[in-house]
């Protein structure tokens, strides 16, 4: 009896295998456990499937959503090809509902999915640097030469670059073939720790406390920023991480308290309970804008925070790459307004829709000029020249980051929450205190 | 009741049903990676035919499902912590197997890497069955002090184990200065399986992470050790040790009394599950080519208990159905429902409320049909007919504590 | 008999081991007492406060344990999902906010107390009649898994209605001092708490020692078979059993939420921490639930305030749950030696 029906089931599967064949080319999609369907609105079917990666659930959903439409953008303007070849998009998620944030099974879940599928040429993303640790290992050996990565947020410096900052196996051993892969549009958090601690010194502070997530991104923005502080002459009063699962953190305020120290820093993301931290700040050292300020890198620059931590957020400094969205020119500014007519629908833009929208850009650019090979894309990529592009002029180095930039790509702008996120001012941090950010 | 001859001829008929499973299995697995294609393709089933990569993760968690069983199914003793198995397994692989000690530089048998690779990196085929030792040393330091305490009282301490570990793990970059888990960045990359030169000369991949055919030699490999594991499995459940195993499960004090040795009966049930879990865990590890502390939450112990429960609790083909079904619906099924779902124009996202659906299969499960769905045949009885060894009365009597009462007493 | 069991005769090595490890605590305290005084205090009246919270979701462990021995899962979720349907309650139904005067939010607050306490007492006795009753006669360990697949219904049902935001509800009670003396202060949100849980605390062990309930309480979680016997209606007793838990749970919900962010997942991570509560002060025992929640709410203040040599909140988990395993290994029975209510 058994048998049989084993003979059948395997009839079946033989039967199905030698039936399907010859299907019209379309290439074979991401899974949608994680992915939107092929967008494709070109002749034919795609050549190929360039895919991004952000977490789109949470509390980074308004950059993230944001970031993708600006890709849509850019593809539509290109009616859906890079050079010759046909570009079909997928939009994939990082993010857990569950968790809200970027999970790292889900991440490296993705990775998996697309260095298993031939057709992906190319990935726009990831938005946090932790899961860019885990993603690009996997692209950099997939068959084939590896796929290209280029992200528009991340900004954990050993990425790309080594140092007396970094691990001694970083960034080498993101890079386990050998070959590099990924680069990225925005300056990495040397550059940010080193803005806001020349920040913090133009305030005042003489003595700070630097608080921690222990993610990829907090914890390296957050040495970032102990280390600029220090050669800025600020003291460092402690260096500690918070534990997102706990409930309060009013006991380590009060021993912050007794430190004496002028100012807070928080190294991390909003979503790791960071609201019920700036809660605990206030409520312990008294509001942000009275005797102990309170600063913070992009992991907190969104209305989110200020939704969430209610009052306690106001008079808090965040800081964010890029100039003012009210203070775009050039290109940028013609996207934005176009971006705005086409995608947002009277919501502000986010500075975050620009850097994916170059992003983008590069990578398209990339894939035109490549011989369709994934090695060759990769190629193309690093040797990309912007000029006047929506950041501003720059190339990548060997490591991935951009340089010899200039305009807004090594800018950051400072902003002071109020009941929304208000410019406060804009920096461009000097070579010296970067060098000394990255732990030189 | 019946004969000698009757019940070895049944036995005999068993054992030919599930050779005749296996062989079917072994028979779709080889086939899968050539076909799947063909399926997704089919109309209206289509969408739901998983993909190979899908395969890959539903087999890895039925495998440690059904690591699982052995120690909640056979031996009865709830384990709240089992994702500590496969933390252990996990991080054996990413010890072995990656860059994370650079100051050493020691390789023996490693595939896929421009050389000079600083860090141990030991050939994944040995690091699964180190990662198998290790986590059943593991095993046994938990089992140890725990396995003195009884029914709920363990699972309270498993669950406290499940949770120490995955906090050990993230803070793990200092453990007196000495970087030994990396953090919350978790291990990456890890090595990847793979025949190594030699298999290059015959024609089989170097790497599996750098061949074309990826997807399907993870797919075999994963295939191959849930074969084992079952194997090992049955084996175990109808050895001297299962019959003890059983014996406990069902009255502890009278196993003891027959002479038993409680203690160590039960530990080995403890250390061979923890065997499986952490095989499965160091394989998972380099598929997934990493370990990350935050892949280890006490959601995945509830999730592969529930496997276990939907199955039938020591029924190890029930345990295999469960923990392909849930699987499926883990890594796509309830994905794809959902975009369904959608597409009909109702906004649910089934995904978002997966470990939801999961309580709801416990429940219903522990109401309506406690045996699971293939019941194995002594649980049947235990459960439906209402044997057991502590009546809901008799509890404060017998109390929660196994020694200590007794010798007081 | 029982008496001679706790009696101590001698020292054995866990015990011995058990008791210099709380030397060792002892003197860790008193060198960060002398270090700072003040923030010793400052970091003691924290711990309190938070213990007190603790303890408040740890009774409700410990009852349903004493009577049922049924760890149940479900509480911690039943806590959240009270908090934040009081956050609804209090910022959308009744619309209370920090400009509304001070009777109107007392008045608001006592309000919602009431409601939640009431709704979850009916909520948490519902749970018991659907998932635990027909379980009655089960083996033990079917309560306890169908108490996890409760937890994460529950937790859903949070997640489904809340998303994984934190809620919150504006600071209604002054975050001000109540005294201060040097450093040390001690502010009217915090008493707060205090203010409703002793109350709830001195209702909850008079209802148990005094009311005809609660002595059926007590029958039943000492002798349920003979309780029937007496003309005891053990499936009531139960319910009413769930019923005060599920207030309880209600009335910390709402406490918790007016010191802190909550979401869908809050009341898991509590739940343990008031379950390992429960167990340290022997699971149970009122008394020692209260006292075992003190005893972590101050654990965890220390740990993560003190600055001398404290491992710091990155290992605060680890700490509270490394004390349950041992707890669980050495002194089963708990802080005070007893394992149900009336002290068997």
């Amino acid at each position: 009896m058994f048998l049989v029906g084993l003979l059948v089931a395997v009839a079946a599967f033989i039967a199905a295998g030698c039936g399907g064949g010859g299907g019209g080319g379309a290439p074979e999609a991401l899974p949608s456990s994680s992915c939107t369907a092929i967008e494709y609105e070109g002749d034919g079917n795609p050549d190929y499937i360039v895919a991004s990666d952000f977490p789109l659930q949470g509390s980074s959903r308004t950059q993230t959503v944001q970031i993708n439409d600006a890709i849509r953008f850019e593809l539509k303007q290109r009616s859906f090809k890079a050079g010759k070849y046909k570009i079909g998009f997928q939009a994939c998620d990082d993010a857990t509902a569950q968790a809200g944030k970027w999970d790292s099974g889900k991440a490296s879940q993705n990775a998996n999915a697309y260095a298993a599928n031939d057709k992906v040429i190319g990935v726009i993303g990831t938005f946090n640097s932790g899961a860019a640790a885990i993603e690009i290992p996997v692209l950099n050996q997939a068959p084939n030469g590896g796929i290209a990565m280029i992200s528009p947020a991340n900004t954990y410096v050993c990425l790309t670059q080594g140092g007396p900052g970094c691990d001694k196996t970083e960034p080498d051993k993101y890079y386990p073939s050998g070959t590099r892969n990924y680069a990225r549009v925005v300056a990495n958090d040397a550059y940010q720790g080193a803005a806001v601690a020349e920040f913090a010194q133009s305030k005042g502070i003489k003595k700070v406390y630097v608080l921690n997530d222990k993610e990829a991104y907090g914890l390296g923005v957050a040495t970032n920023f102990r280390n600029a502080a220090t050669s800025l002459g600020i003291e460092i009063a402690g260096f500690e991480a918070w534990d997102p699962k706990a409930s309060s953190y009013e006991a380590l305020f009060k021993k912050i308290q007794g430190t004496g120290a002028d100012a807070v820093f928080l190294g991390g993301l909003i979503d790791e309970n960071g609201a019920q931290v700036i809660k605990d700040k206030v409520a312990v050292l008294g509001p942000n804008d009275g005797k102990v300020k309170l600063f913070a890198p992009d992991g907190f620059t969104t209305q989110q925070t200020i939704d969430e931590a209610g009052p306690a957020a106001k008079g808090m400094f965040m800081s964010v790459a890029g100039v003012p969205i009210d203070k775009f020119a050039g290109p940028a500014k013609e996207f934005a307004q176009k971006f705005e007519a086409d995608y947002l629908k009277g919501k502000p833009i986010d500075p975050y829709a620009i850097y994916g929208a170059q992003a983008a850009q590069v990578l398209f650019d990339a894939i035109a000029n490549s011989d369709g090979s994934r090695g060759d894309v990769i190629k193309q990529m690093f040797a990309t020249q912007v000029t006047d592009g929506l950041l501003g002029s720059f190339k990548f180095n060997a490591n991935g980051d951009p340089q010899d930039a200039s305009g807004a790509v090594v800018g950051f702008t400072i902003y002071v929450a109020t009941d929304k996120l208000t410019t406060e001012t804009t920096i461009s941090p000097k070579p010296e205190v970067v060098t000394a950010a990255a732990g030189g | 009741m019946s004969s000698v001859a009757e019940r070895m001829r049944a036995v005999a008929a068993e054992r030919r049903r599930d050779l005749g499973i296996v062989a079917a299995l072994i028979v779709l697995a080889l086939l899968y990676p050539t076909v799947v294609g063909s399926l997704q393709s089919l109309p209206l089933v289509g969408d739901f035919v998983p993909s190979v990569d899908s395969m890959v993760n539903m087999v890895v968690f039925t495998t440690m499902a059904v690591g699982l069983n052995i120690v909640v199914g056979y031996a009865g003793l709830l384990d709240l912590g089992y994702v500590a198995f496969y933390a252990a397994g996990a991080y054996t692989a990413g010890w072995l197997a990656s860059s994370q000690f650079s100051q050493l530089d020691a390789h023996l048998g490693d595939v896929g890497f421009s050389t000079g690779t600083p860090g141990i990196h030991v050939s994944m085929w040995l690091v699964l069955v180190i990662a198998g030792i290790f986590t059943t040393v593991v095993g046994i330091a938990i089992g140890l002090p725990t396995l003195r305490l009884r029914g709920d009282y363990l699972a309270i301490m498993t669950l406290g184990f499940g949770e120490i570990i995955p906090q050990f793990v993230r803070n793990g970059d200092s453990i007196g200065g000495f970087n030994l888990t990396n953090g919350t960045f978790g291990i990456s990359p890890i090595d990847s399986l793979g025949f190594g030169g030699i298999g290059d000369a015959i024609g089989l991949p170097d790497s599996f992470r750098q061949s074309a055919e990826r997807s399907q030699w993870f797919f075999w490999t994963a295939v191959a050790i849930l074969l084992v594991t079952v194997f090992c499995s049955v084996r175990l459940r109808d050895s001297r040790l299962g019959r003890a195993w059983v014996a406990i499960r069902e009255d502890e004090t009278a196993a003891g009394a027959m002479g038993i040795p409680l203690m160590r009966t039960k530990t080995w049930a403890y250390a061979l599950g923890a065997f499986f879990g952490g095989v499965a865990g160091a394989f998972y590890a380099s598929f997934k080519a990493g370990a990350f502390p935050a892949d280890f939450f006490f959601n995945i112990s509830v999730f592969l208990l529930t496997m276990v429960i939907l199955g039938g609790m020591g029924s190890v083909w029930g345990v295999i159905l469960g923990g392909m079904v849930l699987g499926y619906l883990n890594v796509e099924g309830l994905a794809t429902i959902g975009s369904k779902i959608q597409d009909a124009g109702v906004n649910f996202d089934p995904t978002k409320y997966q470990f939801g659906i999961y309580g709801v299969i416990i429940v219903l499960m522990m109401l309506f049909r406690p045996a699971g769905l293939i019941p194995e045949r002594r649980h049947k009885i235990e459960l439906i007919e209402g044997v057991h060894d502590t009546p809901f009365y008799d509890v404060q009597r017998e109390g929660t504590l196994t020694d200590r009462d007794a010798s007081d007493d | 008999m029982d008496k001679a069991r706790t009696s101590p005769r001698r020292l054995s090595v866990p015990d011995t081991i058990g008791l210099a490890f709380v030397a060792l605590l002892l003197v860790w305290l008193a060198i960060n007492f002398v270090k700072g005084p003040q923030e010793f205090v400052n970091v003691a009246l924290i711990g309190l406060t938070n213990g007190a919270i603790y303890g408040l979701v740890a009774l409700g462990y410990t009852l349903v344990y004493g009577i049922l021995q049924l760890i149940n899962f479900a509480h911690g979720d039943v806590f959240a999902l009270a908090g934040l349907v009081a956050s609804s309650v209090i910022v959308s139904v009744l619309g209370l906010d920090t400009g509304s005067s001070i009777v109107v939010i007392v008045g608001g607050l006592l309000v919602t107390l009431v409601l939640i306490m009431s709704g979850f007492a009916l909520f948490n006795a519902s749970i018991e009649r659907i998932a635990y009753r027909p379980l009655r006669n089960a083996p033990r360990l079917a309560p306890l898994i169908t108490a996890i697949g409760m937890s994460f219904i529950v937790q859903n049902i949070s997640l489904a209605f809340y998303g994984v935001d934190y809620q919150t509800v504006p600071n209604f009670i002054s975050r001000s001092p109540v005294f201060e003396v040097g450093s040390v202060s001690y502010s009217w949100n915090k008493l707060t708490v205090l203010i409703i849980v002793v109350p709830l605390l001195v209702l909850l062990t008079w209802f148990v020692t005094s009311t005809r309930q609660g002595k059926a309480m007590r029958a039943v979680a000492q002798d349920t078979e003979a309780s029937a016997m007496m003309g005891i209606d053990v499936n009531r007793t139960i319910g009413v059993t769930f019923m005060i838990a599920g207030a309880l749970a209600g009335g910390a919900g709402i406490v918790y939420l007016l010191q802190f962010n909550m979401r869908y997942d809050t009341g898991f991570q509590l739940g343990l921490i008031a379950f390992t509560a429960a167990v340290l002060g022997g699971i149970g025992n009122l008394a020692g639930a209260v006292l075992g929640a003190l005893t972590i709410g101050f654990i965890e203040a220390f740990n993560e305030g003190l600055t001398w040599n404290a491992p710091g909140s990155d290992w605060t988990r680890t700490i509270v749950f490394a004390i349950l395993i041992l707890i669980l290994v050495f002194r089963p029975e708990g802080l005070l030696g007893e394992r149900t209510p009336e002290g068997a």
